[in-house]
């Protein structure tokens, strides 16, 4: 086990630069998640890591050692790649105990460990089989008992279950996060999709257009995040984001037409400045009669638990998630409650939070 | 209706190609199995069916098996020469594709096959001539004695192997490159993280990979060695200087036969033993082939 540092790391093409001074700390034994959309520089950052780019500037160390310059095969890494890369000639035993071959361990200790590492993973009745005889989940694990049977330090993972089918990936997250649980290697997960990092890691790496957005704890991010693109990243349905202005008394902001949206507290910025007010669509609730702020109607979602209800509010568009079953069609005004204790607010132009 | 108006159209299309295709390489094949079976020659105006005689005498015709011997040899050496060192090759110029010489790489390699056989045969001539070639000075700059290249029994066999492979790699090398060009990258990454250097990558991802490849490169070698002539033809020519009579070939024996002896119903039957050696050699492929899909 191992902690991974990242300083100030760059990665450039040309005069093109992906990755822009990066730095994530990655303590010894945590799982922690890259995230961000395509082309965020999330799996380049990953690849760096585990020596399979060059490092353009910065330093990355493992264990304390700086590895910029280090071979991948001496880093003691091991990286589970999205398309799983299973030898297709080798059996799934061949598959798993092939760097412990190249590393000339006896069979007896290759035997032994790929044993191992099958029975964490239930594939024991799998061995004598081949890649292109199992379905994509237990390819997955084999890319994973190929990971464990190394005893790495550092486990890497780049996009592991973005091949497998919905439920597939709902089961395999769990599985994964027991294995990280009971085997306790220090994780780098590389995703795309906010709920896998929401649901597996310690830390959130937030990564937009190679620089990071934000680091934290799951419920941190979703709690407080630092900026607009946290903000509508994190959390599906995203965050609704209205423009407003910061009202006389500091309590409210009020919209172009007066609406006046209430807030948890004290506006730090000067009355009229323009912000953005953020609300989680699952924030919002039916107002008793009378109350509340109007919301024209403009679609209707009904998923059978929740109803997904798309509106305007002041000629912007929100969307509000709901635990009753309602009774409305598209066009009818609906008065609703924003909890104002977890709204957001943002500065308009920078969208940094306030 | 439309259906079979459509059948219809699809046919009449295809007919002029499919005759062609018909007279130009079915009749001949069906007409060498017939004349095999013939004493068919130019000179008698009587031509009897005598069923089997034809391979009977074969058996016993130590002209022919030589030819047999020789070409088999010359078919397996060009074989073994070939396909290692076109892997090699093919693996050195893919792995430095982003080298600005790679185009000149591939080109060098693939030129031997497109050149004229004659010229480029005559230009090994030269190279392996005993008195004035480059291989026999070079040897006796390295103070080993000169070679009789092109007349000892055992090195002209040699010889014609190495122009052969010569040839054959152009076209090797071609293939591999498109070979390893499909293999997926991740593989190669996954074996670095696993420890493998690059040679240890080549030899437990790519050749059990690119399989497939080598066994059609295999076969389509095989079949062009068989078909060995003009190489011979041209390079060997025995000490009263008569063309292709140090190492007898198969064709070169059916030219014989059927242009010299006028024996063209003999010479077809030498064909026949070609086309079958070839055709066994298809099919080890195909079904080494079916084998492997099975995995």
């Amino acid at each position: 086990m191992a902690s991974v540092e990242i300083q100030n790391v760059r990665k450039a093409y040309g005069a093109f630069e992906t990755i822009k001074g990066v730095s994530v700390d990655v303590p010894d034994g945590a799982f922690v998640v890259l995230v961000g959309p395509s082309g965020c520089g999330k799996s380049t950052l990953l690849r760096m890591i585990a020596g399979l780019e060059e490092i353009t500037g910065g330093t990355i160390r493992i264990d304390g050692r700086v590895i910029n310059e280090v071979e991948p095969k001496n880093r003691d890494i091991a990286m589970v790649f999205q398309n799983y890369a299973l030898y297709p000639h080798m059996t799934i035993a061949e598959n798993m105990g092939f760097s412990l071959r190249l590393a000339k361990k006896s069979k007896e200790e290759i035997a032994s460990r790929v044993a191992d590492a099958a029975r964490i993973l239930g594939l024991t009745d799998y061995l004598q089989r081949y890649p292109k005889q199992l379905s994509g989940g237990q390819r997955q694990r084999v890319a994973m008992g190929r990971a464990i049977v190394r005893n790495p330090k550092v486990f890497l993972f780049d996009e592991p279950l973005s091949n497998l089918d919905a439920k597939l990936r709902v089961q395999m997250r769990a599985e994964l996060k027991d294995i990280h649980a009971r085997i306790r290697t220090t994780t780098v997960y590389v995703t795309h999709d906010q709920i896998e990092a929401m649901t597996m890691a310690d830390r959130i790496v937030v990564m937009r257009d190679g620089i990071v957005e934000q680091v934290g704890a799951p419920l941190e991010l979703y709690d407080k995040p630092a900026n607009m693109f946290v903000a509508s990243f994190i959390g599906s349905p995203s965050m609704n984001f209205l423009s407003a202005k910061v009202s006389e008394d500091h309590k409210s902001v009020v919209t172009e037409n007066g609406v006046r949206l209430p807030l948890g507290a004290e506006a730090s910025a000067a009355p009229g400045t323009a912000v953005t007010y953020g609300i989680r669509p699952e924030h919002l609730t039916i107002a008793a009669p009378g109350e509340g702020i109007p919301i024209t109607v403009t679609n209707i979602e009904p998923t059978g638990s929740e109803t997904f209800v798309q509106g305007a509010v002041d000629g912007q568009k929100i969307s509000v998630q709901l635990r009753e079953r309602l009774f409305i069609k598209t066009g009818d005004v609906l008065n609703l409650t924003l909890a104002s204790a977890n709204s957001h607010l943002f500065e308009s132009v920078t969208g940094q939070r306030l | 209706m439309l259906k079979r108006k459509r059948f219809i159209f699809a046919i009449l299309a295809i007919l002029p190609t499919l005759a062609i295709f018909g007279y130009v390489r079915l009749y001949p094949i069906a007409d060498t199995l017939r004349l095999s079976l013939f004493k068919w020659d130019i000179l008698s105006r009587n031509k009897p069916f005598i069923g089997l005689a034809n391979f009977r005498e074969l058996m016993g015709d130590h002209l022919f098996l030589d030819a047999l011997v020789n070409t088999t040899i010359i078919a397996f050496g060009v074989l073994l020469l070939t396909i290692p060192m076109a892997l090699v090759i093919a693996a050195l110029i893919f792995h430095r594709t982003r080298s600005r010489m790679a185009g000149f790489y591939e080109t060098a390699v693939f030129i031997p096959h497109v050149v004229s056989l004659v010229p480029a045969a005559m230009a090994w001539k030269w190279i392996f001539d005993a008195r004035l070639g480059p291989l026999n000075a070079l040897l006796n700059f390295f103070g080993i004695p000169a070679q009789n290249w092109l007349f000892d029994p055992v090195l002209s066999v040699i010889c014609i192997i190495v122009l052969c492979s010569w040839q054959a790699l152009g076209y090797a090398v071609l293939i591999y490159i498109v070979g390893f060009k499909n293999l997926p990258v991740s593989l190669y990454e996954a074996a670095k993280l696993d420890g493998a250097s690059g040679p240890q990558s080549f030899w437990f991802l790519s050749i059990p990979m690119l399989k497939p490849i080598t066994l059609y490169v295999s076969v389509v070698t095989l079949v062009s060695g068989f078909n060995v002539y003009a190489q011979a033809f041209v390079l060997a020519s025995d000490a009263q200087g008569a063309p292709g009579r140090q190492v007898r070939v198969l064709v070169l024996d059916m030219l014989e036969n059927s242009f010299r002896n006028y024996r063209v119903g003999y010479a077809a039957s030498e064909a026949v033993v070609l086309l079958v050696i070839v055709l066994v050699l298809t099919l080890i492929q195909f079904s080494m082939l079916r084998e492997r899909g099975r995995i």
